[in-house]
């Protein structure tokens, strides 16, 4: 009986291994007006518009045409105008590190990704890699190995339940394991094209493809801050758990690495102009980050988007996120930070309040007083302003 | 037994089960004019009309009630949240910890701290604090602030708190709403809620 379900299972997988051979070779998904394909792939685009309009609609899209233009255009830099007119993007407001592209299209960066960037051959990096999974139907893929390996999981329980004995049902649990392994598996290899096509796509373009294995290489440098930070000890970047979506990120900084042409280094990343087009939007992004209670993190983030320069901005964040921390010590940093914003940028109200709150709380009252006041000769209309007010010493007593 | 039987005999052995289980999990009503302390604290108020206290507590020094149910209407108490603890239960203490009240902590400060503790908890990037007031809460000077947020399920809540620092502990009242109707129609059910507090 045992070797009867043994050789039904093994037909089953030959049987579903013929059936995804067999498949008719399509029409790359970036071709023209591309129509989806086959009930599975009609399916999931249908999915992915209902999902889509919902995004459009979405109070979280950050709808600025200036910085969407420019992402699509790094976009085609990247991937070339051939095929990024399939795309479309949208900056969803999450201080998450993330992106992804949906296989209709749709393609969602998050804002907290957009703070790690350095410059734009790194936003072309991960921008190429979401476009390799669109470009490779990885969602579809996914999708029928996910429903294969099921597929043959429920056939199998079906066959061992004939013959209930303590081997079979051993057999069973390996089976399941070893399948759920695979699907996993096959997630991270998908990855791995993913990384293959976006590091391509970067070395055929004008960036220097080197940027793929950098922008990883701080990622990992901002975990260990952070982990640094709350006590907690180095993160292993090499461990690949069970169930782990990604390959871990050592790995793929050192292929990513060695993938990348040697010759172009020397190409133009473009730091400025990434800069540039996002200085508009740094400030809130830099406010969602440091509020998210992750200091050494933050900490880092500042320090390395301050590399090129120190910017008002740049250290408002950093007097913020050290006052919210709140030690003697933390606030005695945050003033002498948000003096340097100060120094940098007079107008910058909210500047004065942290110096103010900061310089109180560390008993220079008469100090904080008069940057407090000047907070509000500064932002009249503060909403906070009755509060402050309170804070303040009456005039002519003293106190 | 045929097969129907034996399908209701499972099915009635599992409804006992549940029912076993369930009398630990009951939210409870808080009758019109009844004064009730809230939340482990010596914080009391009078409900003007009938609330539900929900059963799960989302902090050690918290206690939230509702009435229509908590994601549409949202009251939650926090009970003198001590000096070096967080505002609700965090979820890794090591590796997913939420900002502190502290000693030093500054009555204007308290909304930021609501800010970073419902930024932090829920991982989103959209709140704003709209305004901060000072106003008396539980007899003493305390701060009434309003705030905006739009977390995962996208729908855009506006919020309402008073909040006091007692004896080196914080007291506090939010109260939080969908923007479309729900804020409007009950607000001044908490506010009642809120007046009716004192601490005995």
């Amino acid at each position: 009986m045992r070797r009867i379900v043994a050789r039904v299972a093994a037909g089953l997988a030959c049987l579903l291994a013929q059936a995804a051979a067999a498949a008719p070779a399509l029409p790359p998904p970036y071709a023209g007006a591309y129509q989806p394909q086959g009930v599975d792939e009609i399916g999931l685009w249908r999915e992915m518009d209902e999902d889509e309009q919902r995004l459009a609609s979405s109070s979280l899209v950050i709808r600025d045409e200036k910085l969407t233009r420019y992402l699509t255009k790094i976009l085609c830099d990247t991937v070339g105008a051939d095929r990024c007119n399939s795309a479309r993007i949208y900056v969803v407001r999450e201080p998450t590190v993330n992106a992804s592209m949906a296989p209709n299209g749709t393609m969602r960066i998050f804002s907290g990704i957009l703070l790690r960037f350095q410059n734009e051959a790194q936003l072309g990096a991960v921008l190429g890699h979401e476009f390799g999974h669109f470009e490779g139907r990885h969602s579809l893929v996914h999708f029928k190995s996910r429903r294969q390996g099921t597929d043959l999981l429920a056939w199998a329980a079906v066959l061992a339940s004939l013959a209930p004995s303590y081997d079979v049902r051993r057999s069973y649990q390996d089976l399941k394991l070893s399948v759920y392994g695979n699907l996993y598996r096959f997630g991270r290899d998908q990855e791995r094209e993913a990384d293959a096509l976006g590091i391509s796509y970067l070395n055929r373009s004008q960036f220097p493809p080197q940027a793929g294995s950098q922008f990883w290489q701080n990622i990992m440098a901002e975990f260990e801050a952070s982990a640094r930070a709350r006590g907690l000890k180095k993160p292993n970047f090499e461990r690949i758990a069970f169930t782990a979506s990604h390959p871990p990120h050592g790995e793929r900084a050192a292929t990513l690495a060695k993938l990348a042409l040697p010759d172009a280094a020397a190409r133009d990343a473009g730091a400025d102009r990434y800069r540039a087009a996002l200085a508009p939007w740094l400030p809130l992004f830099l406010e969602d980050q440091i509020k998210l209670n992750d200091f050494g993190a933050s900490d880092y983030l500042i320090q390395s988007l301050a590399q090129s320069d120190w910017t008002a901005p740049l250290w408002f964040a950093r007097g913020e996120l050290y006052r919210s921390r709140g030690a003697q010590r933390d606030l005695v940093n945050a003033a002498e930070f948000y003096a340097q914003a100060i120094a940098a940028d007079g107008s910058m109200a909210d500047a004065y309040r942290g110096l103010g709150l900061s310089l109180v709380k560390t008993g220079r009252r008469s100090e904080g007083a008069q940057a407090l006041r000047t907070y509000l000769e500064k932002k009249p209309g503060a909403s906070d302003a009755s509060m402050i007010l309170m804070m303040l010493p009456k005039e002519g007593t003293g106190n | 037994m045929t097969a129907k039987t034996r399908i209701m005999a499972v099915a009635m052995i599992a409804t006992g089960l549940l029912s076993l289980a369930s009398p630990s999990l009951a939210h409870k009503l808080h009758e019109k004019g009844a004064a009730v302390a809230v939340a482990n604290a010596p914080l009391w108020v009078t409900p003007s009309r009938d609330w539900n206290q929900l059963s799960g507590r989302i902090g050690k020094y918290a206690e939230t009630w509702t009435l229509d149910g908590g994601q549409l209407n949202d009251v939650t108490f926090y009970g003198g949240i001590p000096a070096g603890e967080s505002l609700v239960r965090e979820r890794s203490k090591k590796h997913d910890p939420l900002p502190k009240f502290t000693a030093e902590t500054l009555l204007i400060e308290v909304p930021e701290l609501v800010e970073r503790t419902y930024r932090a908890f829920k991982g989103i990037g959209t709140f704003s604090l709209i305004s901060t007031d000072p106003a008396p809460f539980l007899g003493k000077d305390g701060v009434r602030f309003t705030y905006e947020y739009t977390d995962d399920d996208e729908l855009t809540r506006k919020g309402e708190a008073r909040a006091a620092i007692i004896g080196g502990k914080l007291y506090m009242m939010t109260f939080d709403a969908p923007r479309l109707n729900y804020f409007g129609k009950t607000i001044a059910d908490y506010r009642a809620l809120a007046d009716s507090a004192t601490l005995r």
